[in-house]
């Protein structure tokens, strides 16, 4: 088979008009919401306020109300977060890494990609508050001077934590919404109801398609993209040394930087391809993002997959390697002590089933794509769960050992969480275009000259 | 009065003009000329600290700015100052009284701390005697009954429809008097063991007022068949006290000498001496013979398993085999008793018999064997025998002798009280600070007999079993409230004062009866008991003293010392009576099935304190469980029964079926069943019922063995289970892949007494290659700490694992109780723990303890990892928390190697028992120099820091340096063994450095590299290795 890599892949399975694009792109906005919507909505919320009412009785009577002990002292709170955080990251890879690169096929699902991203920051930055013992002083993580002279601890990862993911939210968001600005005045144009044409008109900036304005945009498109792409890689690396910079055996590892940040890459890509399988049906754009891009980030579940399963052995191989008794137990108590169940789950989901994207039939085929990235989802939501618990629950004295139970309120707000974030995707869906429309023009045949003449 | 001038001053303190008049003065440049001259007067007549004119000067400005910062401060009128500042206390200093505990037969010396009038701490009284200023557990943890929201705060009466009311003292009394007066028959008072002379003397009284008055007393547990035999060997009362420092062989048979038989106080502390690796050639060495794994077999260098009925064997073979190699000229037969037959009936090893014998031989007359108290008179009249021809008798105290001031009842004096209570010739039955409806045997049928007595009185402190089926509840004073004396031993009283007036409408025990017996001729006063008790003192016991001193000072002297030394001696000679030897039988009897032993909890005792929640928590020291006693088999057992931790069994000792679940005890005798005592309370309080399962059904009114034994019991299993709650998991024997994880991780380091002999240096390097380092990869960090250093060193060869320390941190701390349900979610709040640690075989185990409690780490893990800086570390070596500064992200937590440190995971005082620990009462318990710890704050151990700023505030005022010696933690302080020191790590000469710097030092996982502050001095076992 011969492969000409001087050419892009296909981009639109039946090629649109311009103005079929923007008929199609901003429909969801143009028409009223059907029940199905609303029924959506409805249950995604339900779990939302389920979530926050269980974070009010956290509240209200402390820690006590999860499963966390005094060995365990983090549980679902950390890994939540991790693990939204990770979501968070497929969508500035798409937007700013592949940008830079040229990846043309990304205009399709960018912006879809971006904004999953900021609702993943979101429910990621949900969990460091809620899980501090006394959230009502969190601020105190923060640098502010003061008259007693007291800083936060510049060399806690916590703290890092802070700088990084608050960082990365506002680079995101400023990052979105720039691209959101031409679509916005397509939107306002478009507008009849007058409020939502105010709406539109605050947000799109007087947008007046200029070449100007085009020449600015683009401009500081590329400044951004650039800002976002080094947070990219650092922002997972800092969460990874929460555990790295710990002395536990099983965090305590110089494999955490790349391994957390292959491993964001591939849970935010399989979020990504989970919820574009359901948004191009729902949405009929079909055409618009098509098997060719789902089939390229199964590529790239693929690789970060495997370099997840890199970093697995790697593990396990150093620590036995390092000679250092307490971090074999370690590796070997979670391959076969009593989180053994999670550890395979995780490694199952994470290495076996993407294997099954070698074959290009499992990479195109939706409904075994779809139960890949799901089963990815799940394993890498266990994956930070027995980086957490399993390495917590065998440390150094025996003495403290102890196992972890969640509790109905570590469950609630887990579930919440979800709600949280679908509940922001599918008002999304209504109140701004998925596909970036200026973008997506962009690729449109005959829109790019070029030296070929833009035949393929 | 008071008021009328604090209204005054308030007023003149919030007059405008005042305050007009104050500012225009100071904006005066006249003024400020004149301030300046004067404070340079001042400055130069300043030679030391404060002038009295500077002083006035900032008095002057204090009070104008406390007038103007405390304005507005809402919080008004709740701390009261003094109306009349009492001489003896100064503000923010502790005061300490002497006085004695009256919770046990022990009667040891305390020393109560209190606090502007508050009792907040209960150590041992230096001074005394016996107890050298160490106390038991459950006497530091009676603080916490004095504060107990569940007391009495009132008399009780009964009415018809079976409830109780308050009433008043008056009315209680008048009602009782009334049936006192009417004499129909017999009056019976039952009472725990006295050991108060006065309240002797009081009971006498009371006999004296009420003929018909018989007394009864009882202990649940006690020494009278020890005592019984020893008194028909030797002649005299009771069983000699035992000098364990001095011996070089310590053979303890089914006796938990460490733990809960005898003075368990003194025991551990001479059993230490005789174990000092300073004095390595005077080792001692510890072999236990028992049925179920006790504190003294933890302890022990050589374990056996043996059933108690079969003890006697063990005893006669070990004088057959002893008689066989070292004729001892035996006043009887023992030939029918072969020590191999009971090696192999018993699969004990011969090797370990051998060591036995050759030991028991070797160290003649510097052993001692030494039966428990619920063994048979036989066994212990064997004992006795062995001890008598091995010349041990050396090791029995002469000097010193028990006292008792009452002799206890027999369970067949008591089932002819209940006979007589039956039949009607009983009219008032009074229990005099007992319960015997929980503690006497359930078949012997107390409780129905009770409803046959016309009136049931009950003086008790907070409501049980007895005071239930009463008509009358006295509600009485605790003892830190009363007024007493006691006399344990020959050659001293000891004295017992109150630290606070009652709390309650409560009052002392003595004075109720004394009210009743002055009823017609005498009001009661508060100062009734007193004076009773000075009288006595005046008349009877004072001139007994040959004292010098007039008697109002010399009693006021004694009160300070808590304890009155006398000239009396003893010179006991122990002269053998073989007559009796003919009694003994002369071949072993056969001992299958099932044989359970009920045994006195080291929590809770006989459970009088089972409100208490420090005790609850407090883990046993075996397996680590809280809040609960169980069934304590062998695995083997467990086996046969088909069931496993947690699982039901019935156990049927003659009485019906009990039920009991099970935990599996490491080390047990296989067929026994171990059952601690002190639990099952169904009423007296909030925190004490419904917690573990009562014995009394288990225990027989005729026993057939000893009353604390019961051979042939049939056990099944039984439906259902119940969770038994441990402070560490029950994983300890995990054969893959921890094996041996304890030396590999470097917890634990273990050695035994001859290696250390041979190559004292053994710890630290390879054997006979000298002392050498190993090279430091990490620069020395010598410049940080300059000054005073804090540390700590722990003697494991010291350390019995006794918890006494945890109760002392936990008063000193303010450590919260959490309940059992938090305990099994692991959320333990005690800042010291005891680990303990299994090794070698479920049959055979080794165990080890270890106290783990914060070690202050040089480079501490925990500290870079806190976000906002709220554990940080201080000039002195410290590592501290900064409560208010903590957000509570739990960071630290998970990267303390230790895993010391402790989360407010809810506001546990809110949480536990609907708040229990928020009623009024209760914050009195608080120590005011240490901060109570709102929920999401993290908290551990600090060294007792409040201590160690009291020692620098005094440095500070005396003008001299910091002294490392003058500080002592709670743990230290408590320690009965003298296990913890702490001190200066810089003062180079200090008795502590020695500790620090020990050949046998080591340090907690020492890989990790955390420099830590705490060092552990290796456990050396005394066992015949190759070396010697």
């Amino acid at each position: 088979m011969s492969l000409d890599y001087s050419k892009d892949m296909v981009q639109f399975t039946k090629e649109p008009k311009l103005v079929e694009l923007d008929n199609l792109i901003s429909k969801p906005m143009d028409t009223n919401p059907s029940r199905k919507y609303f029924i959506a909505l409805a249950f995604t919320s339900s779990l939302m306020f389920l979530g926050f009412l269980c974070i009010g009785y956290t509240f209200y009577f402390g820690i006590g109300a999860w499963g966390n002990n005094q060995t365990i002292a983090w549980g679902f709170g950390i890994t939540n977060f991790v693990f939204w955080v990770g979501i968070a990251h497929a969508g500035t890879l798409i937007s700013a890494i592949l940008y830079l690169l040229r990846q043309r096929w990304r205009n399709a699902i960018a912006r879809f990609a971006e904004a999953m991203t900021i609702f993943a920051v979101i429910c990621a930055g949900l969990f460091p508050i809620i899980h501090t013992g006394r959230p009502w002083l969190a601020g105190y993580l923060i640098p502010y001077p003061n008259s007693m002279n007291l800083w936060p601890n510049f060399i806690s990862p916590l703290d890092w934590d802070v700088f990084a993911v608050s960082t990365y939210f506002t680079v995101s968001l400023l990052f979105w919404y720039l691209g959101l600005v031409p679509d916005f005045a397509i939107l306002r144009d478009r507008a009849k109801d007058r409020i939502k044409k105010l709406i539109y008109t605050f947000f799109s900036l007087g947008w007046r398609h200029s070449n100007r304005h085009w020449r600015d945009y683009e401009k500081a498109y590329m400044v951004f993209a650039g800002l976002a792409t080094p947070l990219v890689l650092s922002v997972h690396t800092v969460v990874s040394f929460d555990f790295a910079a710990a002395i536990l055996p099983g965090w305590h590892s110089t494999i955490f930087p790349p391994y957390f940040v292959a491993g964001a890459i591939f849970s935010g890509f399989a979020m990504v391809v989970t919820a574009l399988v359901v948004m191009r049906k729902v949405f009929d754009m079909e055409n618009i993002i098509t098997l060719n891009h789902l089939e390229k980030m199964n590529k790239i579940i693929l690789l970060t997959g495997s370099m997840v399963g890199y970093a697995y052995l790697m593990e396990a191989f150093i620590s036995w390697y390092s000679g250092v008794p307490t971090e074999q137990y370690v590796a070997v108590n979670r391959a076969f002590g009593n989180y053994a169940w999670a550890y395979w789950t995780t490694v199952s989901c994470n290495v076996f089933f993407p294997q099954f994207f070698w074959f290009k039939k499992v990479r195109r085929s939706i409904p075994l794509m779809f139960i890949v990235v799901l089963l990815v989802n799940v394993g890498m939501w266990f994956e930070r769960y027995v980086i957490i618990v399993s390495s917590l629950h065998r440390d150094f004295l025996p003495s403290s050992w102890t196992y972890f139970t969640p509790s109905v309120i570590d469950f609630g707000i887990l579930i919440g969480s979800f709600g949280l974030f679908f509940t922001l995707v599918l008002i999304f869906t209504r109140t701004m275009p998925v596909i970036a429309m200026s973008e997506i023009k962009g690729i449109v045949e005959g829109a790019q000259p070029s030296h070929d003449g833009g035949a393929h | 009065m008071v008021e009328n001038i604090d209204n005054k001053n308030m007023e003149l303190e919030r007059d405008p003009n005042y305050w007009q008049g104050f500012f225009s003065i100071q904006k005066d440049p006249e003024f400020d000329k004149a301030k300046r001259n004067e404070e340079k007067k001042i400055s130069d007549n300043d030679n030391s600290g404060l002038s009295r004119r500077k002083f006035l000067a900032l008095v002057g400005a204090s009070a104008a700015l406390a007038g103007v910062g405390c304005a507005d401060y809402r919080d008004k009128g709740e701390i009261m100052p003094y109306n009349k500042m009492p001489e003896e206390i100064s503000l923010g200093n502790p005061t300490f009284y002497a006085s004695t505990c009256n919770l046990c037969s022990n009667s040891c010396g305390i020393l109560v701390r209190t606090r502007e009038g508050r009792p907040i701490k209960i150590d041992g009284n230096p001074e005394h005697t016996v107890s050298k200023g160490k106390i038991c557990a459950r006497g530091q943890a009676s603080i916490l009954d004095l504060y107990d929201p569940d007391r009495l705060q009132n008399p009780l009466r009964k009415t018809k429809e079976g409830k109780f009311i308050k009433t008043t003292w008056d009315s209680a009394n008048k009602e009782f008097f009334k049936v006192l007066e009417s004499a129909q028959g017999q009056i019976a008072v039952i009472t725990h063991q006295i050991n108060s002379p006065t309240t002797k003397k009081l009971l006498d009284d009371f006999k004296k007022k009420y003929p018909t008055t018989k007394i009864y007393t009882y202990e649940l547990f006690n020494d009278s068949i020890r005592n019984k035999a020893w008194k028909k060997c030797y002649g005299t009362d009771f069983y000699p006290i035992i000098k364990w420092n001095e011996a070089k062989v310590i053979v303890s048979l089914e006796a938990d000498f460490l733990g809960n038989d005898g003075n368990k106080i003194e025991n551990a502390r001479l059993f230490a001496e005789g174990r000092d690796v300073e004095n390595i050639k005077n080792f001692s060495r510890l072999y236990v013979a028992e049925a179920n794994m006790s504190l003294t077999g933890i302890n022990a260098d050589y374990r056996l398993k043996v059933k108690p009925e079969l003890q006697y064997e063990f005893v006669m073979s070990l004088l057959n085999e002893l008689n066989r190699r070292d004729n001892l000229e035996l006043p009887i037969s023992v030939s029918n008793f072969s020590l191999k037959t009971f090696a192999k009936n018993n699969n004990i090893k011969e090797d370990l018999l051998k060591h036995l014998i050759n030991d028991l031989i070797t160290y003649k007359g510097k052993s001692i064997v030494f039966a428990g108290r619920s063994l048979p008179e036989e066994t212990q009249i064997a004992v006795n025998l062995l001890n008598e021809v091995l010349g041990n008798n050396n090791l029995y105290n002469s000097s010193e002798s028990f006292i008792s001031n009452s002799e206890l009842n027999s369970l067949d004096d008591f089932n002819k009280l209940v006979s007589e209570m039956n039949s009607g010739n009983i009219f008032a039955v009074i229990h005099f600070d007992s319960n015997p409806v929980y503690h006497l045997p359930e078949n012997m049928g107390y409780k129905n007999a009770l409803k046959k007595v016309g009136t049931v009185v009950t003086l008790t402190e907070s409501a049980n079993e007895t005071s239930v089926k009463s008509n009358l509840v006295f509600a009485i004073n605790h003892q830190l409230e009363s007024w007493g004396d006691a006399k344990t031993r020959t050659g001293f009283y000891s004295l017992q004062q109150p630290v606070i007036s009652p709390l309650f409408n409560t009052r002392q025990k003595e004075a109720v009866l004394l009210n009743w017996i002055k009823v017609e001729n005498e009001n009661y006063t508060e100062k009734m008991y007193h004076s009773y008790l000075m009288d006595n003192w005046k008349t009877n016991i004072y001139p007994s003293l040959n004292s010098k001193i007039e008697f109002t000072r010399f009693w006021y002297g004694a009160l300070n010392d808590g304890v009155v030394t006398t000239n009396e001696k003893e010179k006991a000679k122990f002269s053998f009576d073989k007559k009796l030897l003919n009694s003994l039988s002369t071949s072993p009897k056969k001992s299958d099935g099932y044989t359970v032993i009920v045994k006195e909890s080291y929590v809770l005792g006989d459970g009088r304190q089972a409100n208490n929640g420090w005790l609850q928590e407090l883990p046993n020291p075996m397996i680590q469980s809280v809040w609960d006693n169980y069934a304590s088999i062998s695995i083997e057992t467990a086996k046969n029964l088909s069931v496993k931790n947690n699982d039901k069994i019935s156990i049927d000792t003659g009485n019906g079926k009990k039920e009991y679940p099970i935990f599996i005890q490491p080390g047990a005798t296989n067929n026994t069943i171990t059952i601690d005592s002190g639990y099952g309370r169904t009423t007296i309080g909030k925190v004490g019922e419904g917690t573990g399962f009562s014995i009394s059904g288990l225990m027989s009114n005729q026993p057939k063995f000893t009353p604390w034994i019961f051979t042939d019991a049939k056990v099944s299993k039984a439906n259902g289970t119940y969770t038994i709650v441990t402070d560490q998991e029950a994983h300890l024997f995990e054969k893959t892949p921890s094996e041996n994880i304890f030396a590999q991780r470097g917890i634990l380091v273990e050695g035994t007494v001859n290696e250390y002999k041979k190559y004292p240096y053994f710890l630290k390097e390879e054997k006979g290659k000298g002392n050498h380092k190993s090279p430091e990869i990490y620069p020395e960090q010598k410049e940080l700490y300059n000054g005073v250093k804090w540390g700590m060193a722990i003697d494991l060869n010291k350390c019995i694992g006794c918890s006494e320390c945890i109760v002392a941190c936990n008063a000193e701390n303010n450590v919260p109780i959490v309940g059992k349900e938090q305990m099994e979610k692991d959320r333990r709040m005690q800042w010291l723990r005891i680990d303990k640690y299994y090794s070698g075989s479920y049959d055979e185990p080794i165990v080890s303890s270890q106290p783990m409690l914060c070690q202050q780490c040089d480079d501490a893990p925990c500290e870079n990892v806190c976000p906002v800086a709220a554990t940080t570390h201080t000039s002195d070596g410290l590592n501290q928390m900064v409560y208010n500064r903590c957000v509570g992200t739990r960071y630290c937590a998970n990267n303390c190697p230790y895993k010391v440190r402790r989360f407010n995971y809810f506001d546990f005082r809110d949480h536990f028992k609907d708040g229990y620990q928020k009623e009024e009462v209760f914050d009195l318990v608080y120590n005011p120099e240490v901060s109570v710890r709102s929920r999401g704050v993290m908290e551990k151990c600090t060294f007792c820091i409040q201590r160690i700023m009291e020692e620098k505030a005094s440095a500070i005022r005396e003008n001299r340096g910091i002294i490392g010696s003058n500080v002592k933690t709670a743990c230290q302080e408590s320690c009965p063994t003298n296990a913890i020191k702490f001190g200066d790590i810089n003062a180079k000469d200090s008795v502590f450095a020695k500790y620090r710097n020990h050949k046998l030092g080591y340090y907690a996982l020492e890989g990790v590299n955390t420099k830590p502050n705490v060092t552990y001095i290796a456990k050396l076992r005394n066992t015949h290795t190759e070396e010697s």
